[in-house]
């Protein structure tokens, strides 16, 4: 028992590797073999040293040496700016509609109407209204992590058993108490799939908003790099972009797990 | 005159004349298919302080319907239902219910389920809310259980919450709604003793909807027959039995034969 056990558990640990790990020796193949030139796909080993100097060299040596702690820290900053609006508004206003039908019929035909058009059509307009920087970065990123939040917690409060609502109800829970402590834990799983992929996606829509030729940021750095040629920086930061995505990802459900019962228990 | 009946005269005698729960021709109509079709019809009925009333009918009489209109979650299309004199028009921690489905919240531990109505209702200290809580987790035997959640423990132990969570708001009324229905036949029976023992100790309105005409003798004072299509109380039955009661015990099985008949005919 105990054996098959750990066999699972050492299985569970490779396996997530197993891919990645395979999709590089399968890099170094092709480019050592110049199967793929390097001005197409940069050698592994090169990949390595441009995030090297981008991540640790001292600023000013070369282009993007030491560039990365800024980018990343201004990119967060905008991601983080544009996603705390898209869930303020977001949330309360999804929660409504999913327990008030008024509220989503008031709703629903207009944001389902918007979430038709393709985010990055908003980029020029978005240009006009908040000329080229941050505030149209923070305005696309808000725009397009509001949709999943809004309609995830809208279905989590629409699907939460009412049987819930009806013990809270009978326990003389009112509208506020009620909202906090029956409705919100209730929903936690939707808002909690809503609010990560509200957080996904706020990282794709930085970058299109960096595109736009910002100084700085994740997006910018790319934008720059495709300008001159420079291959391999332009995956460097897409990979970064994975990296720092990713950590956000974990760094929200941590956020999550420690304020909330229900994110610890339910999920 | 046996001691229970003395009892019951004695609750109609109390200070409070006022029935604990009254419901006066309490009448419900549906639309099923666009034909109106009368569920509950002129249904009376009056329990009184401390009285351990049970509603028996067959499935589909309406039982749940009339407990879903005194717990207040349906306003009735006709007649009047009062707690302790007044009139009740939403659902509220006078009248408590513990339902047939689990619904324990599963985001809160067995001790949080419990201390959750009484978080609300007291403003008090904090120490005396441990304390209740303590003692209402050791009276349903779920001490050791405290920390678990919900999908954590058996459907048994589920009950037995739903059971205190309730019983810890002193409601002027319980309203249970086959709670046991979905238990095994041990568990069932293990259910109902603590029911009644938690009942004597604690004095306390219990109004307890089932189908299984055992279960209502075991643990009513009285018991309302219900009839179905359209469902209507057709009898009143004073169950004098003693207590803890079985279904061996002398006595028993006549009231049985007498619900059979009624349920039967």
């Amino acid at each position: 028992m105990d054996g098959k056990d750990d066999r699972k558990k050492i299985t569970g640990k490779i396996l997530p590797w197993i891919l990645p790990l395979v999709l590089i020796v399968l890099w170094f193949f092709v480019s050592r073999t110049e199967l793929i030139p390097g001005y197409l796909l940069p050698d592994p080993i090169e990949i390595v040293e441009t995030a090297s100097v981008y991540i640790f060299a001292e600023p000013g040596s070369s282009p993007y040496a030491g560039r990365f702690i800024n980018d990343a820290a201004v990119s967060m900053l905008r991601v983080s700016i544009g996603f705390l609006i898209a869930t303020l508004l977001g949330l309360p206003l999804g929660i409504l509609s999913g327990r008030v039908a008024e509220v989503n019929s008031f709703f629903n035909t207009f944001i389902n109407g918007l979430r038709a058009i393709p985010g990055i059509t908003w980029l020029p307009l978005a240009m006009v209204w908040f000329g080229i920087g941050v505030r149209t970065t923070v305005f696309l990123v808000a725009m397009a992590a509001f949709f999943p939040i809004y309609l995830n917690a809208a279905a989590g409060a629409r699907q939460i058993n009412p049987l819930l609502l009806r013990a809270g109800a009978m326990m003389g829970v009112g509208r506020v108490r009620g909202s906090y402590a029956v409705l919100l834990p209730g929903a936690m799983p939707h808002i909690m799939t809503g609010l990560r992929l509200g957080l996904g996606i706020s990282w794709a829509y930085l970058v299109l908003g960096e595109l736009t030729g910002v100084p700085d940021g994740l997006g910018a750095v790319i934008m720059d790099a495709r300008m001159i040629g420079q291959i391999d920086m332009i995956i460097v930061g897409m990979i970064l972009i994975a990296i720092v995505g990713k950590l956000s990802d974990t760094l929200l459900i941590t956020l999550l797990r420690i304020s909330f019962k229900s994110a610890r228990r339910m999920t | 005159m046996t001691a229970l009946q003395e009892r019951t005269e004695l609750y109609q005698r109390q200070a409070s004349p006022v029935p604990a729960l009254e419901a006066t021709d309490v009448t419900m109509r549906f639309k099923v298919n666009g034909v109106l079709k009368t569920v509950l019809d002129r249904i009376s009925f009056a329990t009184f302080r401390n009285e351990f009333t049970c509603i028996v009918g067959q499935s589909g009489c309406g039982k749940t319907t009339l407990l879903n209109i005194l717990a207040g979650f349906l306003p009735p299309s006709e007649g009047k239902v009062t707690v302790m004199g007044k009139a009740i028009c939403r659902p509220g921690p006078d009248r408590c219910v513990v339902f047939q489905e689990d619904t324990l919240f599963p985001w809160l531990t067995v001790r949080e389920n419990i201390a959750f109505g009484l978080k609300g209702k007291e403003r008090g200290s904090t120490d005396h809310l441990k304390e209740e809580v303590n003692r209402f987790l050791d009276l349903v035997g779920l001490t050791d259980y405290q920390n678990y959640l919900p999908r954590e423990i058996s459907s048994g132990m589920k009950q037995r919450v739903e059971l205190a969570r309730v019983l810890i708001l002193r409601p002027h009324i319980i309203l249970m709604d086959e709670p046991f229905a979905s238990l095994d036949y041990r568990t069932r029976r293990e259910m109902q003793n603590l029911l009644v023992s938690l009942w004597q100790e604690l004095p306390q309105t219990i109004l307890f909807v089932t189908h299984d005409v055992d279960e209502a003798i075991v643990l009513g004072d009285k018991i309302e027959i219900m009839d179905i299509n359209p469902g209507r109380v057709h009898e009143e039955l004073h169950i004098p039995l003693e207590r803890p009661r079985h279904i061996n015990q002398s006595g028993f099985s006549s009231y049985r034969d007498k619900l059979h008949r009624f349920l039967c005919d």
